[in-house]
């Protein structure tokens, strides 16, 4: 059971803190204020700022966060509402307009990310997406990280309590008290998801009394309207989180005092005794009357403090609004962090000889020989932790005996937590890197795409500032008879994500060589395994030890001059085989390009291909219709259109799901006859 | 019986509404009516006869006005005083809160010494938890103006007689 009902320390109170602090905190709030009232100015003279999550009524509790965060040991993921939270971490005025009118000096990562989306990576106040609450999931990994490299500070969460009724916000606080790691995730409860109201969400109304059945969590409730049990709860759920190395939810009772952003009125559902009442409890106003009646300050020092601030905001205005904004241009920049280039192996190819290695071998070899290179590596996933057993399909087998649980250990079943603790856990510290089993088999990794569509994003989005280096493993495709929930092939999917690399190996050496480069490079990278070749002796090659493959560099498995074929995982095999049969019966000359790597894809060697035989076959084993062979057409009528001599023809798995039935899987998957057939029709055209 | 005083805000209506039936039944004659948002210390501590009008706010808190006194409650003597509460909730839509602050402000005055009086039983009241309750009676008087209000007016003179005995 959760510890809920251990008093607060009383650390802070209007009559024994210090008037120093007090006259910090009067002056960050007041700047805070000031900058919340001016933000919708700018939309109304459209200089920008056309999201603005107002913070007033949250002021007491965001002022503790940025307070009790200490960018030396701590890190920070604010979320949308959080200006004053950015302002009491130590945001300046300045920096905080830069984001609000999206300039390029904005810290955050240069206007790229909507405005109300404070961070600093730098001091690791985290860039984090719209998303609600998704930054739950990164915290919960960073904390791993914290465990793992023994950093004694904590990691806070900070989000609305609505966005708790999302289920990743359940993985994040299931995995962070099951790995004991110091987070605090901050629930700011102003009683509304913009205008859903919590009765709407959840049974609670404290929704953070839904985790009282958890263990090793601590739950604490304050008045996130005050300044003094904000602090005196923020105070305690740090010191418990690091002396206890445990997780602690606060919940934090506000006030939402506007309506919930620029684009929501609030008056169409909150009567006026409300909005009255949420005015009346204004934590400013409140904070302001304590100061004097406790006599701490006179009425004559906090309009001094009050006009010092609106000088402040005045300033920084004027410098905000002669700042650069972003270059067009730069929209190319900070896609995806830098990839290993190799310079052994420039384009991929080797000509070593010797024993025949199996797809899964050389997989496994080269996870075991990177693992060896770089300490800083980790692997995590369901079910492939054991001694013996490494994955569903043993793919990992041996890797926990010989490097250990520290850096090979199973996930909970949860593949949105796989992957959001990966990208959380490489935010600790760039020479990281992280191989996730992103599920048992690709089919499941649809809960995980939330999470995937933030990584993608990540680099772009903080203007390079954060490189999520990861690298997701994924057993991919059929033809093993698995039905529609074990056969699926995903890439058509994954590959309209900027921000990510998508490598699909047909060999056992390919396969090798990309793992390498994947797990050497910044960036993500999902490595897509056909889990139908792992132990076929068709894909086994010799496999040189220090192989690397560089992405976007395809491999001409067999030259021809009469049609190209462009392919790729399980099909790769088919084509060479339809082509050795043609030539064989017919002596057509056939050329079968195997990709290798999909994002980026290497249109070089595609249309030089085309240009020498005039005629194009796309063979992939995903769905003709929105599988990734479209986009393959589409490059070669755009960029080799004259040279073709006939229409480019495309084969692949018929527009249904995957039957179970033999019969049914036939009649879905490409084969050897329906490339066969295809090829000689477009020969004969 | 000493003279009582009456301490709650004079911006409220709920609130405000019962002080005025309580006045009435104890008679103007014998009670002073103190505005909170404007309460010092030395009127406080004016009476040995206290009741207090504490509403609770949002799930379970103490109104802004009293939460702002709590720092100088937390060093007065308040040994020899009987203190009385009252409060409103909703038990409907609050069922887990119900009338909490009458609960926190009854801790908050044993505190200092005072003897809280004018508990009321909890039955005909349905709710999951509140801080009011002890046993089987809540530490002053909940009213519910939302789900109950026409059981106020008894519920106020009820309690009166009572206090009436227990201020004695």
């Amino acid at each position: 059971m959760a510890f809920t009902d251990i008093p607060v320390k009383k650390h802070f109170t209007i009559k024994t803190t210090d008037k120093k602090t007090l006259q910090k905190w009067f002056h960050l709030m007041v700047l805070g204020r000031i900058l919340d009232d001016r933000a919708p100015n700018y939309l109304k003279q459209a200089i920008g700022w056309s999201y603005h999550a107002a913070f007033a009524g949250h002021d007491g509790i965001q002022l503790a966060i940025g307070q009790v965060f200490d960018r030396k040991t701590d890190h920070l993921y604010p979320y949308y509402r959080d200006m004053m939270t950015a302002i009491s971490a130590g945001l300046t005025a300045e920096e905080v307009i830069f984001n609000g009118i999206s300039k390029d000096a904005d810290v955050a990562g240069g206007g790229r990310h909507m405005s109300n989306h404070f961070a600093k990576p730098e001091w690791n106040i985290h860039n984090v997406s719209s998303s609600t609450g998704n930054h739950a999931l990164h915290a919960a990994g960073t904390g791993r990280a914290f465990i793992k490299y023994k950093q004694k500070g904590v990691v806070i969460s900070s989000q609305g309590e609505s966005s708790v009724s999302e289920g990743y916000v359940y993985e994040a606080i299931n995995g962070a008290s099951n790995e004991q790691v110091p987070v605090i995730f901050v629930f700011q409860d102003n009683g509304y998801g913009i205008s859903v109201p919590k009765a709407d969400q959840t049974a609670n109304r404290k929704v953070a009394n839904n985790f009282t059945g958890f263990k090793n969590l601590r739950i604490i409730h304050c008045n996130g309207k005050d300044v003094f049990d904000s602090m005196n709860a923020m105070k305690e759920a740090k010191d418990w989180a690091i002396k206890n190395s445990m997780p602690v939810i606060v919940q934090a009772n506000c006030v939402r005092i506007h309506s919930h952003s620029n684009s929501d009125r609030h008056e169409l559902y909150r009567d006026d005794f409300e909005l009255n009442y949420v005015h009346e409890y204004d934590p400013l106003a409140k904070y302001r009357r304590l100061l004097l009646r406790y006599n701490r300050f006179t009425e004559e020092e906090l309009v001094e403090i009050e006009k010092k601030a609106k000088v402040e905001v005045k300033d920084a205005h004027k410098k905000a609004m002669a700042a650069p904004d972003p270059s067009a241009e730069s929209i190319f920049d900070f896609v995806i962090g830098p990839e290993y280039k190799s310079e052994k192996y420039p384009e991929g190819i080797h000509s070593a000889d010797g024993p025949k290695k199996k797809l899964i071998e050389a997989i496994n070899e080269t996870l075991k020989a990177e693992f060896r290179h770089n300490p800083d590596t980790y692997i995590w996933g369901q079910d492939i932790a054991y001694k013996e057993k490494g994955g569903i399909f043993n793919v990992t087998k041996g890797m926990q005996k010989e490097f250990g649980k520290e850096r090979v250990f199973n996930a909970p079943i949860a593949e949105d937590f796989i992957m959001g603790t990966a990208n959380g856990m490489s935010r600790f510290d760039k020479k990281i890197r992280i191989v996730v089993e992103g599920a048992e088999f690709a089919d499941y990794f649809w809960p995980a795409m939330e999470q995937f569509v933030e990584t993608t994003h990540e680099y772009w989005r903080s203007k390079g500032q954060f490189s999520p280096n990861i690298t997701v493993r994924l057993a991919s495709g059929g033809y093993i008879g698995g039905g529609l929930y074990h056969s699926q092939s995903i890439e058509g999917s994954l590959t309209t994500f900027p921000g990510t690399r998508i490598v699909y190996p047909s060999y056992a050496d390919d396969a090798a060589g990309l793992l390498r480069t994947c797990m050497r490079s910044e960036g993500i990278s999902v490595f897509l395994e056909p889990k139908f070749l792992y132990n076929a002796p068709i894909a086994a090659t010799p496999v040189p030890d220090d192989f690397e493959v560089p992405f976007g560099k395809a491999r001409i498995r067999r030259e021809g001059k009469d049609l190209s074929i462009i392919t790729f995982g399980n099909t790769t095999h088919m084509c060479i085989e339809v082509a050795d049969k043609l030539e064989k019966d017919t002596g057509a000359s056939i050329e079968v390009i195997d990709l290798r790597s999909l994002l980026p894809l290497d249109i070089e060697a595609i249309v030089a291909s085309v240009r020498k035989t005039s005629k194009a076959l796309v063979v992939h084993e995903d769905k003709i219709f929105g599988g990734f062979g479209g986009e393959i057409a589409a490059t070669i009528a755009e960029a080799a259109f004259e040279y073709l001599d006939g229409p480019i023809h495309r084969v692949g798995s018929t527009f249904t799901p995957v039957g179970f039935n033999p019969i049914l899987e036939k009649a879905v998957l490409p084969n050897t006859e329906k490339i066969l057939k295809a090829t000689k029709e477009l020969l004969d055209y | 019986m000493k003279k009582i005083g009456l301490f709650y805000s004079f911006n409220t209506k709920k609130t405000a509404q019962t002080a005025k039936r309580i006045v009435e039944s104890f008679g103007s004659e014998n009670i002073d009516e103190i505005n909170v948002e404007e309460l010092t210390e030395k009127q406080f501590l004016g009476y040995d006869n206290i009741i207090l009008g504490v509403p609770t706010w949002f799930d379970g808190e103490l109104p802004n006005y009293w939460d702002e006194f709590v720092p100088a409650l937390d060093d007065l003597d308040l040994r020899g005083k009987k203190v009385a509460i009252y409060g409103a909730g909703n038990q409907k839509d609050y069922p887990e809160n119900f009338v909490d602050a009458v609960g926190i402000m009854s801790q908050l005055v044993e505190k200092q010494g005072a003897k809280v009086i004018g508990h009321t039983s909890v039955k005909g009241y349905t709710f999951e938890s509140s801080k009011a309750k002890q046993g089987d009676v809540f530490v002053g008087l909940a009213l519910d103006f939302e789900n109950q209000s026409s059981m106020n007016k008894e519920r106020i003179a009820s309690w009166c007689e009572q206090l009436i005995k227990e201020f004695q």
